[in-house]
């Protein structure tokens, strides 16, 4: 049901001399035009309906107009990720709160777990119209959805996260004394750390699905507002544009996640520890000295 | 080098002059109806002695360690640890755990003044301390380094380190150097006596190997599985500090062929 921390290895990536990189790099591009190409052409010797799948000129063309003619998709896009932070949040929060009460304290897990299961298999999005009769049309239905989705991987990653901690280092814990508290804080919580962090990862792109299909049901602005304005009036280049700017969206969260995984969770990426470890080494000595002058 | 040979006579003076600072008295553990891990170990250890287990796997090494620990309780017995049964950790007793269960999030140093921490404020003299003992393992110029950036020896070490650093006189080593090759190993125990005499700490050292067990050892409890008995506890009496061609002498070989008759016989 966990989601695993990341195996912390570039898929794709590997150790390689400069020429390899530039090597890969330039077979990529040149993939990248091939398919490119064949499409268009095959677009304009009628191979493809445009109705159906437009060349890839009418989608540059529509991303261009969205962008930097009308200038329509600021909008939509802001308010699209507002809903998706704000769910990340307000789900992240929850489900690290319930899922620190159960990891500590047994009778609260075993009254909560039936409860997490039946989440769990109840798929989130079918909620979707309940939520919008709650919530109603605006923001709060798609952050509620988001949130909600948010939810699971959250909690289950933090549980068992909790649950997993190394037991060898539980018990060199308790022979040194630890209190509870001391114990969570030392111990617990970072070790824990990179299997939560996961959850937060698989969540936050979760969150940007519920925004979205909330969306999709009842809105009138956001990202997927507009995607449905335009397929609705067959334009499937704007739609196909709209389309990349959620890829775009995605990507920014995603690399924000993964950037604070790096920084937080700096112990699994050996390349990072040198600078660290100097680091850690200048403020013990300063401490040192701070005392040692008193 | 002909081994030298205490006198029988003084040996007995020796151990009748220290006090016992462990007693072990029909200490028996059980898992479950059947799986008895210890039966009716009767045991003492006197103040300053280095006194090895050795047994084959699940003869109840780690449990007499770990009941001794004050990490889980016995079943049937008396333990106490200068005088006083052992109900829960101590501080003035310490664990070595086979693996080196070092913070990866944290430097050597820092895991080094983990005790420190968890027992209340981390004072100058603790982080002094914490470094000198870093350079007492063998770790100059790794002081800040993480676990990743070191070799299982290395953590070893750090681990060593981290348990002097609470200041225990009495250490339980489960297997420490377990995991390490027979060179480092090796030098990983000559180390540890040169420490342990340093402080005076009386030390319970758990080991497969009988050779390792004899030659760091003043007694080597000999211990036999299924159920977990103690078996027999062998007297060494080679005088300290001891050189590594000890162990090719024929006086070594004895007791090293009368710790593997009591293991085979069973
Ligand atoms: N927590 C536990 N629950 C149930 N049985 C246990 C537990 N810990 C140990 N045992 C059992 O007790 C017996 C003794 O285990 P112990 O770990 O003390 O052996 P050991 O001598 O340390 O072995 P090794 O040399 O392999 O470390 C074994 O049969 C083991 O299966
Ligand atoms: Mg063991």
């Amino acid at each position: 049901m966990t989601v695993e921390a990341t195996k912390y290895v570039d898929l794709g990536r590997s150790a390689g001399s400069a020429a390899t990189a530039l090597r890969r790099a330039l077979i990529h591009v040149a993939i990248f035009v091939t398919i490119i190409t064949v499409w268009e052409y095959a677009s304009h010797v009628g191979h493809l309906n445009p109705l159906i799948l437009p060349a890839p000129s009418n989608v540059a063309q529509a991303m261009y107009e969205l962008y930097f003619v009308t200038g329509t998709i600021y909008r939509h896009f802001f308010v699209t990720m507002y809903e998706a932070v704000a769910g990340f949040f307000i789900g992240g929060v929850i489900g690290l709160s319930l899922a620190v009460g159960a990891a500590l304290n047994q009778t609260f897990r075993r009254y909560i777990a039936p409860y997490a299961v039946v989440f769990n298999v109840t798929p989130a999005i079918a909620v979707t119209p309940i939520i919008i009769a709650w919530f109603g049309f605006g923001w709060s239905s798609k952050i509620a959805l988001a949130a909600l989705i948010v939810f699971f991987p959250v909690f289950v990653n933090t549980l068992s996260g909790f649950l997993r901690v190394n037991p060898d280092a539980e018990e060199m814990f308790r022979s040194l004394g630890a209190s509870k508290m001391r114990t969570f804080f030392k111990l617990m919580v970072p070790d824990a750390a990179p299997i939560i962090m996961a959850g937060f990862k698989v969540g936050m792109t979760g969150a940007l699905i519920g925004a979205i299909v909330a969306e999709f049901a009842a809105a009138s602005e956001g990202i997927g507002f507009l995607m449905q304005r335009f397929s609705f009036h067959l334009d499937i280049s704007s739609s196909i544009a709209v389309l990349l700017s959620m890829s775009i969206m995605g990507l920014i969260l995603f690399t924000l996640m993964e950037a604070l995984d790096a920084t937080l969770i700096f112990w699994k990426r050996d390349s990072r520890l040198p600078a660290i470890s100097q680091k850690r080494a200048r403020r013990f000595r300063k401490q040192m000295t701070a005392l040692a002058a008193q | 080098m002909a081994a030298v040979l205490k006198s029988e006579a003084r040996a007995a003076v020796d151990a009748a002059a220290r006090p016992n600072v462990l007693e072990g008295e029909r200490v028996t553990k059980r898992f479950s109806e059947t799986v008895v891990a210890l039966e009716d170990a009767t045991f003492s250890v006197p103040e300053g002695s280095f006194v090895s287990l050795v047994g084959p796997s699940g003869c109840g090494k780690s449990t007499l360690l770990r009941m001794v620990a004050g990490l889980i309780p016995m079943t049937s017995g008396t333990l106490a640890v200068r005088g006083e049964e052992v109900k829960a950790p101590r501080t003035d007793v310490g664990m070595m755990f086979q693996k080196a269960t070092l913070l990866d999030w944290r430097t050597a140093v820092e895991n080094v003044l983990l005790p420190t921490e968890l027992a209340g404020r981390t004072t100058d003299a603790d982080r002094k301390r914490a470094i000198e003992l870093l350079h007492l393992v063998g770790l100059e110029d790794f002081e800040f380094a993480f676990p990743r950036q070191l070799s299982g020896g290395m953590q070893q070490r750090v681990s060593l380190a981290r348990l002097l650093q609470t200041g225990a006189d009495i250490l339980l080593l489960d297997e420490p150097f377990g995991a390490l090759d027979e060179f480092t190993r090796e030098r990983m125990n000559i180390e540890l006596l040169r420490i342990v005499d340093g402080i005076g700490a009386t030390v319970l050292f758990v080991t497969h190997n009988i050779a390792e067990a004899i030659f760091l050892a003043d007694q080597v409890m000999v211990m036999t599985p299924r159920p977990g008995r103690l078996a027999k506890v062998v007297d060494v009496p080679f005088a300290r500090p001891r050189e590594i061609d000890l162990i090719t002498t024929a006086e070594f070989n004895e007791i090293v062929a009368e710790v593997r008759g009591i293991l085979g016989g069973h």
